[in-house]
């Protein structure tokens, strides 16, 4: 007896250890041009491959770039290392010049987009997030705010942006950076806004093109107007709810069923949930409400039944 | 191939002496005869008759139109849903969201010997989810005991629309091998309707091509292997928004055959098979199309069965396995002019994997009496694919899951008994069926019946049915003068039927609104018929068939493509090769439609037609003209009322050798 159990024990040993994603190497985890182990500024192994793994997801801004003090390097990405009209995702990141290694605490404060008009001789800001923060703990070392563009560059204007970094407590900033939006292709419109009162609010639409047919959360911001016009735009305080009425024009105005109104969330954000049920254009009709239910903008039914309020989304 | 028109519902024992030929035929089955040399019903046109025609011929069967091309089947006053198809056993499905392919339609009658339908619940051993009935396609094999070398050749033409009609094959039977193969080509162009305005879109071609062989391994066993190509081009569907630019069907099966002489055991049977159906259809040839799209589908099965048959004592016994592995997907692309094109997946890639166990026993009592009886057992499990298309359904079911399985079953009990000239048969049986792939995940399937598009329902039950079924024939001594009638009722619980659901919006420009597949707690289909045969004399022949149909759902309101009361009459002479023939057949008015359901009334309608056919050594001819009034008629299950054919004179020779 006990030598079946020796053999068993024997065998069931052989087989656990043989496993094909042992080859031999013992190196851990390679990532070109960074040290990862050993830097109290950064983060574990894992983190840092996290971080890598997530800026060949996005592409760089040239024209953000800065130095700090010589010793740090300030990188920005975007999805497209471009902007567009409307809701852009901006992620900052931090490394040392000497390692390469990534830096978990900095900070980028102040970001200004400013759009100079010519023919008024006259500049205004855009909305923006407030801050920039982690947005996944997975990879602490990149930090992500975003910048909602009212226009596109064009012979009406152009835009800079300027920001400050604090990278170990060393200071640094880009001043006046031009940078270039894109339209954005037709069939696409992401920014609305609305008057209440003497006050001017934005609404923008949160990266539609992750949504894929089927049910998807739909996020927006509601910005403010800011006085004077050359600051930067910031979320308003104000309680809103929007309701959405997606439709598809090119389909006789087809709709989906169940669709979620969006409501604030403790990040200030506005979430809710979409569905659609197949791709192409669709017209997203709005409904914007006060805290205390009343139309403050869209609802109104125009000759076609539907409010003149609406993103228009493209699949 | 021989002029034989014999308008008889009695089938005399196995069609052809084909040793290849393994079922037992009784009399719950109704055949026609599509090629083969011996009697039994069969189409005035002979084999250049299309399948549709063929099937017509079977009294259950009603054909749901929405074009000159691809008919589809209702038997008993029930359609694919409620129906098994399968052909030499082998099940295949249908690749079109729209309907525009019943599987019938992926055969010529070339391929066939007979098309075998049994009534309601007792299907063949094949069949399963078969509540109205089961047609079975027996496909035509020279065999072991055929003529040597036989070759045979057909030309039609018909002059309402121009159809042309060529086939030929050829046939080589021997003692340890047999072959045979063939082509066929059919072209239509639109017809005229009654009155001789064209119908636009009528149009259809199609090629096919066979061959069958098999080989002796031993002396009683043997290896038998199936090809067929089948496809049709330019099919217009005058009743739908667009046509069909190709609809390929590729057949294929290899079956190892046994016979015993022991007594007991009479043959096993083991078939493989595998079919893949491709269907693209076409809106680009239709003027104002708002939206053109891209409607493309397709269906693969692979299966196999094992069938043994053994008499032992009274008992005629059949047990059979079976399992298929079905795959089908469709999708939707639609280009509105200078936007982005709009894509959904409206068959979302569902994989049926089913398997099966059927018995049967035929017994045989003294005095005359005899009683079969029908059990089949059947598990499957269907699952959803496509990603897209999960979440798409995903909208309307949320939380709904990308698998779901179904059990499924019947048993059915016929019991006979003769005494003198007459015939007495009782029968009942409980059957359910699991939904189709259109009623559990079908997405916005524009239905131009109604107008609305059709979403599936992931989560409906399954449907069943309980039926009983009578029939009493009288034979006169002299069996010149009969008179059958028969009568089924079918109590459905949780029938499936699309349902209005107000709070979705239609998807297809100009579409009513949209329905969702539903259970309604119950319906009830009933049928009977009624009909008569008289040969006074030995040349002259008339036969009279009367028949109607009821459906109500839950409400009592009326279900719809319920035929309404029919009749079809014949006089046929015969003196030596000559036999001439005069019908006269209509439907009265459609009093009991289902307006709740989209349906629209139709009124009545009669037509008559005549057709003559000689028969040399080596040819034979047929004549004939249909509609010989030219009315201008639609019946009940022409799809939107599109109009049926007007006069057609029609001739076609064949050849033999």
């Amino acid at each position: 007896m006990k030598k079946v159990l020796w053999i068993m024990t024997a065998a069931l040993l052989t087989m656990t250890s043989c496993n094909s994603n042992d080859d031999g190497v013992d190196d851990g985890i390679v990532i070109p041009g960074i040290t990862i182990t050993g830097d109290v500024d950064c983060c574990s192994a894992e983190e840092a491959l996290q971080v890598y793994k997530f800026l060949q997801t996005v592409k760089i801004v040239p024209e953000l770039t800065t130095e700090v003090d010589g010793k740090y390097n300030v990188f920005a990405y975007t999805s497209t290392g471009s902007f567009h009209k409307g809701y852009n995702d901006i992620y900052f990141v931090a490394t040392k010049k000497s390692s390469g290694n990534y830096i978990k605490y900095f900070d980028i404060t102040s970001v200004t987009p400013l759009m100079y008009m010519v023919k008024m001789n006259m500049s205004h800001s855009t909305p923006v997030g407030s801050s920039y923060e982690v947005f996944d703990e997975t990879r602490p070392a990149v930090k992500r705010g975003w910048v909602s563009f009212l226009m596109n560059t064009s012979d009406a204007g152009s835009w800079t942006i300027s920001y400050t970094a604090d990278v170990l407590d060393s200071k640094a900033g880009v001043e006046d950076a031009e940078i270039e939006v894109d339209a954005l292709p037709d069939g696409q419109d992401w920014l609305k806004n609305f008057k209440l009162g003497d006050d001017t609010y934005f609404l923008s639409l949160v990266n539609p093109l992750d949504w894929a047919t089927g049910t998807n959360t739909i996020t927006a911001y509601v910005s403010k107007k800011s006085s004077p016009i050359t600051t930067p735009y910031a979320v308003a305080d104000e309680t809103f709810t929007i309701e959405i009425d997606p439709r598809m024009p090119d389909m006789g105005n087809h709709t989906s069923p169940n669709n979620v109104a969006l409501t604030k969330q403790a990040d200030g954000s506005y979430q809710g949930s979409i569905n659609l049920t197949m791709t192409g254009l669709w017209r997203i009709h709005l409904t914007v409400r006060d805290a205390d239910g009343n139309v403050v903008a869209g609802g109104d039914d125009l000759s076609d039944g539907y409010s003149s309020l609406y993103w228009d989304v493209t699949l | 191939m021989v002029a034989l028109f014999v308008l008889s519902t009695i089938l005399s024992a196995n069609a052809d002496a084909d040793t290849t030929s393994l079922d037992q035929p009784h009399d719950l089955e109704e055949v026609v005869v599509v090629t083969g040399s011996q009697g039994g019903r069969r189409s005035l046109k002979g084999q250049t008759a299309t399948i549709d025609e063929h099937l017509s011929e079977l009294s259950h069967v009603e054909l749901v139109r929405r074009g000159s091309y691809a008919w589809e089947p209702s038997v008993n006053n029930m359609q694919t849903e409620r129906l098994s198809t399968t052909i030499d056993g082998m099940k295949i499905f249908y690749a079109c969201t729209d309907k525009m392919d019943p599987v019938t339609s992926y055969v010529e009658s070339s391929n066939l010997q007979s098309i075998s339908l049994n009534s309601g619940l007792n299907g063949n051993p094949q069949a399963t989810g078969n509540i109205g009935g089961s047609l079975d396609l027996k496909l035509r094999k020279a065999g072991f005991e055929g003529a040597r070398w036989e070759a045979s050749a057909n030309i039609g033409h018909e002059t309402n629309g121009h159809v042309q009609v060529y086939g030929a094959d050829v046939a080589h039977s021997g003692q340890r091998f047999y072959a045979n193969g063939g082509v066929f080509y059919r072209h239509a162009d639109n017809y005229a309707t009654g009155g001789g305005d064209e119908l636009q879109f009528s149009q259809f071609q199609k090629v096919n091509a066979f061959v069958n062989a098999g080989s002796k391994l031993g002396a009683r066993d043997a290896l038998e292997a199936t090809y067929i190509f089948d496809r049709a081009t330019d099919v217009g569907y005058p009743a739908l928004n667009m046509d069909v630019a190709k609809a390929e069907a590729q057949i294929a099966s290899l079956a190892y055959k046994r016979l015993f002489d022991d007594g007991r055991l009479y043959s096993w049977e083991t078939k493989a098979y595998y079919n893949h159906i491709t269907h693209v259809m076409d809106d680009t040839k239709r003027p104002d199309v708002e939206i053109h799209m891209d409607m493309p589908g397709e269906s693969w099965t692979a299966g196999i069965y094992s069938l043994l048959l053994a008499n032992i004592g009274r008992n005629g016994l059949t047990l059979n396995a079976d399992g298929y592995y079905n795959r089908v997907f469709a999708d939707m692309t639609m280009y509105p002019g200078g936007a982005a094109p709009m894509y959904m997946v409206t068959w979302p890639d569902v994989g049926t994997l089913n398997a099966g166990l059927s018995a049967s026993d035929n017994i045989t009592l003294p005095h005359s009496q005899s009683l079969r009886l029908n059990v089949k057992w059947a598990w499957q499990q269907q699952r959803i694919n496509d990603e897209e298309g999960l979440h798409s359904l995903n909208v309307f079911f949320p939380g709904m899951s990308d698998s779901y399985f179904q059990v499924i079953g019947r048993v059915a009990a016929n019991y006979q008994l003769t005494i003198g000239g007459s015939q007495f048969s009782l029968g009942a049986g409980w059957g359910s069926r699991a939904p189709t792939v259109t009623e559990a995940y079908g997405y916005y399937l524009n239905n131009t019946f109604d107008q609305y598009d059709y979403i599936g329902n992931p989560r409906l039950k399954n449907e069943s049915a309980i039926e009983l079924n009578g029939s009493y024939k009288f034979t006169a001594s002299d069996a010149r003068f009969s008179v059958a009638a028969d009568a089924n009722v079918f109590l459905f619980r949780d029938y499936i039927i699309g349902q209005f659901e107000d709070r979705l919006s239609a998807m297809t420009v100009g579409a009513e609104g949209v329905k969702v597949y539903g259970n309604i707690d119950h319906a009830t289909i009933g049928n009977a018929s009624l009909s008569f045969e008289w040969q006074p004399v030995d040349f002259l022949r008339f036969t009279s068939n009367f028949s109607g149909g009821i459906g109500r759902d839950a409400d009592g309101d009326d279900l719809p493509l319920i035929a309404p009361l029919a009749f079809d009459a014949r006089a046929a002479y015969s003196h030596r090769a000559l036999n001439i023939q005069v019908g006269w057949r209509g439907h009265d008015r459609q009093r009991n439609f289902g307006r709740k359901y989209g349906e629209t009334e139709t009124s009545a309608w009669n037509v008559v037609q005549l057709s003559a056919d000689y028969s040399w050594r080596y040819a034979n001819l047929r004549i004939g003209v249909e509609n010989l009034f030219d009315r201008n008629y639609s019946t009940y299950a022409d799809w939107c009322d599109i109009p049926q054919k007007g006069r057609n004179f029609y001739a076609n020779v064949t050849f033999k050798l």
